[in-house]
């Protein structure tokens, strides 16, 4: 456990409240990402609990009004994925990548900080409507012409909040986009090449890129939008106007594909940098993983239409087999993983736990992702439970998974205090337990006919024994929230002290002290390999 | 938690393990109990229609894939979690291997050839399944309107644009819902005034949305075996806040059963509908915002009309009057606003009934007092 | 700073550690390239024809689901106000005057990279003025071109398209005098114009989507 000796001493954390208002520092940015995520993450939570509830049995039990209901899987689905997802992975990013390029911040501090105040601005406008009449209903994908304003669709300012705030949240992607490549591209210490930069550096490298090219092709679908809403347009307008409702699909998924892209390469990027690390080996394959995800953001943007194989409208064979080959490449990845771990020498620290719960939930999202893949199956599972239960398995048991593992690897970094171990090992057992149990019954519950979207279902449909195992696991989900809150509580203040490098880490965040210096980087070793702190302390030959 | 060589787990482990394999054996109890209806929820329900088993069978080729993919992969993390742990104390590098480029290729190849033949099976099952048959049996229009379905049956020749002979909607009850004959070639075509639905039945292993201003159609066929069965449906995309409630029936006749029920309902479309008594009282009622105007109404058990206001524009509504029974005892024609037509409602048994739309069942719904 | 022992790794003296500056990557970078506001102009710029290229893609797929194009409506005068193949004269002269406000934008860039400070100002200065022009004209078309944005999908294109087009050249009018006032106030020189730069490739990008809008509303 190095510790680097700086002057002046860094300090913890402790500035006041003005300092995080106004700070263009990238470790304070990134921080305030995860808090302000997280945050949303429990609100999102939330309503998916009361969405279970409702639905643990046959009956309208808590909610009368259906128009509730349509709300909160609305709000649920929008808040994870555009205040949750999205911005944690950028708080990560932008925490990790600067320090790991050597770099003394972002390219564009002021706009780093531009793009992280966007987003509460976002989630209160989104979510004021709780307040003013009413919150968007459509569903996150807000179909045209349910999107509309007319009488039975959304009418209220609901879903023109959620376009407002969907345009400011995509703004603030894209200017954090902007901002890690200039950083990634330009700023890099002397000695790395691209090929030597830390995996979390290319997933963000590669999301970036899939954020610049494919966010503000959603901006102007939410502005069209907008003009159908309120200025008389004919873009969407399909049933009482001319416009085509085919037409929203193709440009609301041109984007939404590559989003969850987005949603997933960081934290992907993360277990990326956790494996290598606890198995004591280098990752497997470095160079065919750099391939591998940058065939996945190009393949990425060819296969939107397989979110419409039911509307009859698109060209069915084109899309099937561009989503068949895009798990090439991500299985690619998993062996590439897999082979980090085999031979090495394994720590099952929390870091690790989630790292493995990520491998082993991402392989069965992948394959039931497969599933769709193949058109006319697609035509018994689309728009059922089924999609849930995929869904669920690449966001929840990937990317959350990954956000947690990040979480435990890199607070020390953040906080200069390890985090406790065995409250992560239990939030990790009831979180793998308890996510397990909501999600996998979905399957069956999609396969056996129960859709998507509805409050309530037939009692004789068959579906009660399911659907309350899915509630009792959501709340085993949120159980778990407590070891993790108060472990984050606890040890910010009384966890072990950290030092440099608690980890043994191989890249050059952890070269310094922990947390960093404002200018993150005293002296910096050299780099001559993407495991850079790995040479320094073994040597360039035990390397190889 | 580190223990040193050779000495006993403490207490707690044991307790631990003692736990953790009762649950297990639980589990595995449950599981073995239950074999049969935990391996068919594995997959979809029996297919009914030709189309479905054609789907089924794609689908039992991918589930095998997908189940040696997993056992493989998922077998190999578990066995190297459990091979490669790091002994306490052990402090010696592991060989530092960075990759292997055959590795590479051979998990790169194996699993493009892998997805290319389900690609080419199942683009030849999509094949199958959209197949058009030029000259079908039957062609039935279902129209999905926010929130119910209704089911129009097209006379031979037709085409997307035209009109019914007669209309069915979907009702609780035997009488309504689409019914469909056995062993003949169906032609569907879908749609919408108003927002995106789905016509959904699980037991087709099939869906297809109805989306305003699009022409979407495709054949369907029942085996003959499978007349006198009744399949249950639903709308399968967000149409708004009763989508739940959009079910539908699909119910099989074997080919003389369906004739005859067609027969009839040929009839019953083309009969005159009875004129008002004479000198009958007439009620005014108004549907607005998805509203009744009032709910209770009185009429004289020697029969009377409603005059039916509908101001709801493109919205259709109708008046229906059920029994205390809930049985339909009056079911008029629904229409869209903004329109006002005149129900001539029969004399009735003296009571209390209730007088709902057919099409709003939840929201607009009343009671009737006929004296 | 000095070199510290600690970070001392092979112990191969043949090859001692080089002390490295951690802050050597800010836009005076001597290793060259393309400085950082630029490569950032150049990326907002991508995102911007992404953007355009969602409009263009609405627009395209509406034409060619509504048949005629322009469509045929009851009234008579608005059709006749949908034919914009048959006056694009106006139209032409907005993008003449655009595509000036590119040359004298670029003359200006060419000005400051020789140190010519005056000739940056008034090339900038009259490209700013042809931009309003181009405002102000496109303003005065609107307002007597006789369809509105709800009249069909036709006007609902065409307004969205000019619209958003027109939101950028009022952008990169803001970004050209915000340019001219730290001209005047001498903040540029030959060694230091990186921003001037900056606005002048949005700027030819603002023209270049105007030249791909006037040849597909009113050419093809």
């Amino acid at each position: 456990m190095a510790t680097t000796t700086l002057t002046p001493a860094a300090s913890a954390y402790r500035s006041g409240l003005y300092e995080w208002l106004t700070t263009t520092d990238h470790k304070k940015i990134g921080i305030l990402y995860l808090v302000n995520s997280f945050i949303f993450f429990f609100i999102g939570g939330i309503f998916a609990l009361t969405v279970r509830t409702e639905l643990a049995a046959p009956g309208l039990q808590i909610l009368h009004d259906e128009l509730l209901y349509n709300q909160l899987f609305t709000m649920h689905g929008t808040v994870m994925i555009f205040l949750f997802i999205i911005p944690v992975l950028v708080g990560f990013g932008n925490f990790v990548v600067p320090l790991q390029i050597g770099a003394p911040d972002m390219a564009f501090p002021r706009i780093n900080a531009l793009s992280f105040w966007m987003l509460p601005l976002a989630g209160i406008l989104l979510l004021s409507g709780f307040l003013t009449g009413g919150v968007a209903q459509a569903g996150w994908t807000s179909y045209s012409p349910l999107a509309q304003d007319r009488p039975l669709a959304s009418t209220g300012p609901g879903e023109d909040l959620w376009i407002m705030a969907l345009l400011l949240i995509g703004t603030s992607s894209i200017l954090g986009g902007i901002n890690f490549l200039v950083t990634i591209f330009k700023m890099r210490a002397p000695g790395m090449t691209m090929f030597r930069m830390p995996i979390l550096v290319w997933t963000v490298l590669v999301t970036s890129v899939l954020v610049v090219m494919a966010t503000p092709v959603l901006t102007s679908a939410l502005i069209m939008l907008f003009i159908d809403r309120n200025y008389g347009g004919h873009f969407f307008d399909a049933g009482t106007g001319p416009g085509s409702a085919i037409l929203w699909q193709n440009v609301f998924w041109f984007y939404s594909h590559p989003a969850v892209y987005i949603m997933v390469l960081p934290a992907m990027g993360m277990i990326s940098e956790i494996l290598p690390v606890f198995s004591r080996k280098p990752l497997f394959g470095y160079k065919a993983f750099v391939f591998a995800t940058a065939g996945i953001g190009a393949l990425g943007f060819s296969v939107w239409a397989h979110h419409m194989f039911t509307t009859g409208q698109v060209f069915l064979p084109f899309f099937s087999l561009m989503t068949f080959l895009i798990a090439v490449p991500t299985g690619v990845k998993m062996f590439n993983w897999i082979f980090t771990l085999f031979r090495g020498k394994l720590t099952f620290s929390t870091p690790l736990l989630f790292a493995l719960g990520f491998l082993s939930m991402f392989l069965i999202g992948g394959i039931n992702g497969a599933f769709s893949a193949a058109v006319p199956v697609d035509f018994a599972l689309q728009d059922t439970y089924w999609v849930v239960a995929h869904l669920h398995y690449v966001l929840f048991g990937g990317s959350v998974f990954g956000v947690m593992a990040g979480l435990y690897y890199w607070f020390p970094k953040m906080t200069g205090r390890m985090l406790n171990e065995g409250l992560g090992k239990i939030q990790f057992v009831l979180m793998f337990a308890g996510f397990n149990l909501t999600f996998f019954p979905m399957h069956q519950l999609g396969l056996a006919g129960m859709p998507r979207r509805i409050a309530d279902y037939a009692a004789n449909a068959g579906w009660n024994d399911l659907n309350l195992a899915a509630t009792v696991g959501g709340f085993m989900i949120a159980a778990s929230m407590l070891p993790l809150l108060a472990n984050i509580f606890i040890s910010r203040r009384a966890g072990k002290p950290a030092g440099d490098d608690p980890w043994e880490a191989n890249t050059l965040e952890w070269a310094t002290s922990s947390p960093p210096p404002p200018y993150n980087f005293d002296h910096l070793p050299e780099i001559r390999s993407e495991r850079p702190l790995f040479d320094l302390r073994h040597g360039r030959e035990a390397g190889h | 938690m580190s223990s040193t060589p050779g000495s006993r787990p403490s207490t707690t482990a044991i307790i631990g393990w003692l736990i953790a394999a009762a649950v297990f054996l639980a589990l595995a109890a449950l599981v073995v109990l239950n074999a049969q209806s935990i391996w068919t929820s594995f997959f979809p329900p029996a297919a009914k229609s030709v189309e479905g088993t054609e789907i089924r069978n794609l689908y039992d080729i991918v589930f095998a894939i997908a189940v040696v993919i997993f056992v493989v992969v998922e077998g190999l993390i578990i066995w190297t979690v459990v091979r490669y742990r790091r002994k306490p104390g052990d402090d010696v590098l592991p060989p530092q291997t960075h990759g292997n480029n055959l590795a590479e290729i051979t998990w790169t190849l194996i699993p493009t050839l892998i997805v290319l033949f389900l690609f080419v099976i199942s683009w030849q099952t999509l094949n199958n399944v959209e197949a058009v048959n030029p000259k079908p049996d039957l062609a039935v229009r279902a129209v999905a309107r926010q929130f119910s379905w209704s089911f129009e049956y097209l006379p031979a020749g037709a085409d997307a644009e035209t009109k019914a002979v007669f209309a069915i909607t979907q009702q609780d009850g035997p009488t309504g819902g689409l019914f469909l004959p056995a062993g003949k070639t169906i032609h569907m075509y879908l749609h919408s005034p108003d927002v995106i639905h789905a016509f959904y039945v699980p037991q087709f292993l099939f869906k297809r949305d109805v989306i305003p201003g699009v022409n979407n159609q495709f054949d369907l066929e029942i085996p003959a075996s499978d007349a006198g069965e009744t399949y249950r449906g639903q709308c399968a995309e967000l149409c708004g806040i009763g989508h739940r409630t959009m079910t539908l029936d699909v119910h099989v006749l074997a080919p003389a059963d369906f004739q005859a029920w067609y027969d009839k309902q040929v009839t019953a479309a083309s009969a005159t509908p009875p004129p008002p008594p004479s000198g009958a009282p007439t009620i005014q009622l108004v549907a607005q915002g998805l509203e009744f105007d009032q709910s209770s109404l009185t009429g004289p058990a020697t029969g009377f009309t409603i005059h039916f206001d509908n101001k709801d524009n493109l919205i259709s509504h109708d008046v229906d009057i059920l029994d205390a029974g809930g049985k339909k005892v009056v079911d008029n024609k629904d229409f869209p606003g903004p329109a006002a037509q005149d129900y001539p409602i029969p004399p009735l048994p003296a009571g209390t009934y209730k007088f709902e739309c057919s099409i709003h069942p939840t929201q607009m719904f009343g009671t009737l007092t006929v004296q | 700073m000095t070199a510290s022992s600690t970070l001392v790794t092979t112990g191969d003296p043949g090859h001692p550690v080089a002390e490295h500056n951690p802050v050597a990557a800010f836009p005076h970078d001597t290793r060259g390239g393309i400085s950082n506001p630029i490569l950032g102009m150049l990326l907002f710029i991508c995102s911007e024809v992404m953007f355009f290229s969602g409009l263009f893609a609405a627009y395209f797929s509406v034409r060619a689901a509504s048949i005629p194009w322009p469509p045929i409506t009851k009234d008579a005068a608005l059709n006749e106000h949908f034919n914009l193949h048959a006056e694009p004269w106006y139209a032409a002269g907005l993008t003449l005057i655009l595509i000036l406000s590119s040359v004298t934008c670029q003359l200006g860039v060419w000005a400051i990279r020789r140190d010519d400070r005056t000739g940056f100002i008034r090339a900038f200065g009259v490209t700013l003025v042809l931009g309003i022009l181009f405002l102000l004209g496109q303003i005065y078309d609107y307002s007597t071109i006789g369809f509105g944005v709800s009249d069909t999908p036709f006007g609902t294109t065409f307004y969205t398209l000019t619209g958003f087009h027109g939101a950028h050249v009022f952008g990169g009018a803001v970004m050209l005098s915000v340019i001219l006032y730290r001209g005047l106030a001498g903040q540029f020189s030959s060694r230091h114009y990186d921003a001037v730069e900056g606005v002048s490739l949005y700027w030819h990008f603002v023209d270049v989507v105007w030249i791909a809008l006037f040849s597909t509303l009113y050419i093809l």
